[in-house]
């Protein structure tokens, strides 16, 4: 068994130095975003509104929130973040590429056959894709077992795991959110990107989740409800789930789609192709 | 509810009485706990089953390697996935049809595609509970099979069981394990080893059978009955079923030209379907046949009465013979 030996791994190895400061985490979302808008409009796969929505989250989480080493994505005692919806990749990849865990050359060939960056991600890409996810609904389930295993193995890293708003019509995640709550895994934080859209259109005029705050509660989950695109909460957030002990944590982080520009904003397309006039025009506003 | 006769007492503790059999000896689970003594990387999830899985010496022997994953299958995979991920290896237990048909696509996705160290363990194969339809696996080895990096087993009885909790880690990879309980008759039996590839347990050169699971048993029975009509056949128990022992299937009804394939599983997908698929490839015409459930739904009931009822019975396995040979034969004289 390596968990002694992990445990002193951890104590050696210096975490890459977190950002707490919020102006930086927005310069580098807003850059995350126009790179979103680039990844996306040469091919016009890939999702751009989902990415545009979510780019706080995933700022907040890589380069302020979790302990993970680019030089080692292997490193056992990271931190784990696994996308449970896996298709918002345009957003994940550049963050990845962002934060060095993903050489940025490799962003050319984004959905291109052959390439390992796929659509929907998969672990061809590496060890920091922590589960290979996109059928929907399972990704809560094997954060719940990684963070038994390391409440097992006496290790102190946490598993993040980001749901989308649709996948909450899967039962799996009752089954998982419920195993969560009576077992108090308090290192597991459960992100809910709660953009209201699902490729039925509105998640209210699909299937609704309200009011799924309290659901997440009465489940035994610590829940917070931010604006997910408002930096400072989502930090903030992100820290006050790190130090609570006693329950695991959701946080309901409402995100507008097509986020930071203008144009895009509010724009239910779960698919949307972006012509290159409206991409041109994005990066202006994204500027 | 409140009890004021002595009368009623009596009647529940004949009620217990009558539905105790007594303790069934534990081959897999000893097994299994002897095997996690050893290695501290094995731990044990079960879907509200540790009884009727032989987990329940697990869960009392090393509790905190024993997680309890409720009544959700689904999730129970996930988890265990999670599990595999960080270093362990997962036994995860329930009844085969619930472990393979309600986590299907988790079985797909978070085990056998990352190639993950879980190993799958269900009990009640086939027909072999009263519970009824619901509770009957007959096409758990097709869905397993037809995964990519799994490996199903399938122990011939109660003397392979320890066997394919050995096999199962000696496998790298996702292991399903289709596993029968035995029976209180079977305490004390000697253990032998689970072989990877095809056992020959009987030589003949008039046929060959491939048996799995409980219909081995059966199969030695009509070889027995075969031979006291003159006519001397193979049997061949197939305990792994994938990666299937392709070269021996293929050399042994090159042999002796008539082959019979015998499982308490749908004739669609299990080992029938993984011989006829064999055969073919390699360009062998042997006369063949399949016992097995012809595609359908069973019922609740004793396993000899679902046996005998579905045609997976000695006497079934002997039919199938006489048909397989007669094909032979017909092929041989459009040869000639």
């Amino acid at each position: 068994m390596t968990t002694t030996k992990s445990c002193a791994d951890a104590r050696e190895r210096q975490p890459a130095p977190r950002i707490t400061d919020i102006t930086e985490l927005k310069r580098i979302a807003q850059e995350l975003r126009r790179q979103v808008v680039r990844l996306v409009a040469p091919t016009g796969q890939g999702y751009v509104q989902q990415g545009l929505g979510a780019a706080d989250l995933f700022t907040a989480m890589y380069f302020s929130e979790l302990r993970l080493d680019p030089a080692d994505p292997a490193w056992p005692d990271r931190d784990r973040l696994l996308l449970s919806t896996a298709h918002n990749t345009a957003i994940f990849y550049a963050t990845l590429a962002a934060r060095g865990c993903l050489p940025e050359a490799m962003l050319a060939d984004y959905c291109k056959d052959g390439s390992p960056l796929e659509i929907n991600a998969s672990e061809r890409i590496g060890p920091l894709i922590e589960a290979t996810c996109g059928s929907l609904g399972q990704g809560l389930s094997v954060a719940v077992g990684m963070a038994m295993a390391l409440r097992h193995q006496k290790r102190d890293a946490r598993v993040h795991v980001i749901l989308g708003d649709g996948e909450m019509q899967e039962g799996q995640v009752w089954e998982a959110a419920l195993m969560a709550g009576a077992r108090k895994l308090s290192n597991l934080c459960l992100i809910l990107d709660y953009n209201r859209m699902q490729v039925g259109g509105h998640v209210d005029n699909v299937v609704g989740l309200e009011p799924v705050a309290d659901k997440f509660q009465s489940f035994g989950f610590r829940v917070e409800t931010i604006d997910g695109n408002d930096m400072e909460a989502v930090v903030g957030a992100f820290a006050r789930a790190r130090a609570h002990t006693e329950a695991p944590t959701c946080i309901v982080a409402d995100t507008l789609v097509g986020k930071g520009a203008p144009s895009l904003e509010g724009i239910l397309g779960h698919n949307m192709k972006l012509p290159a006039e409206l991409a041109a025009k994005a990066l202006e506003e994204l500027a | 509810m409140s009890r004021t006769s002595s009368a009623a007492d009596q009647t529940v503790s004949d009620f217990i009485a009558r539905g105790a059999t007594g303790p069934l000896p534990r081959h897999y689970g000893d097994a299994l706990v002897a095997a996690a003594r050893k290695d501290p990387r094995i731990v044990c999830l079960c879907a509200d089953l540790p009884g009727p899985t032989e987990t329940d010496l697990f869960q009392a022997e090393l509790p905190d390697r024993y997680f309890e994953a409720g009544i959700a299958e689904a999730n129970m995979i996930g988890m265990a996935a999670g599990f595999a991920r960080m270093g362990q290896i997962p036994f995860v237990h329930s009844f085969c049809v619930f472990v393979t048909r309600r986590a299907y696509d988790q079985v797909a996705n978070q085990v056998a595609y990352p190639k993950l160290p879980v190993k799958i363990v269900g009990f009640l194969p086939g027909l072999t509970t009263m519970l009824g339809v619901s509770h009957q696996a007959i096409d758990d080895v097709a869905l397993m099979r037809a995964l990519p990096n799994m490996t199903v087993i399938e122990p011939s009885g109660p003397e392979q069981l320890a066997g394919a909790v050995t096999a199962a880690l000696e496998t790298p990879g996702p292991v399903y394990l289709r596993l029968l309980r035995g029976d209180a008759a079977s305490a004390g039996i000697a253990h032998k080893p689970l072989k990877r590839t095809g056992e020959v347990l009987r030589r003949g050169p008039h046929g060959t059978i491939f048996a799995t699971g409980l219909s081995v048993a059966a199969a030695l029975e009509a070889a027995e009955t075969l031979g006291k009509d003159g006519r001397e056949v193979t049997v061949v128990n197939i305990a792994t079923l994938k990666p299937l022992d392709t070269a021996l299937i293929v050399d042994l009804a090159k042999a002796t030209g008539t082959v019979v394939t015998a499982e308490n599983h749908s004739i669609i997908g299990g080992l029938g379907s993984a011989v006829a698929e064999t055969l073919m490839e390699a360009g062998v015409p042997a006369g063949f046949a399949r016992v097995g459930i012809r595609d359908t739904f069973a019922e609740g009931g004793t396993t000899p009465y679902l046996q005998a009822k579905y045609g997976l019975r000695a006497k079934d396995i002997v039919a199938a013979y006489g048909r397989a040979a007669a094909q032979r034969n017909a092929i041989e004289k459009g040869r000639a």
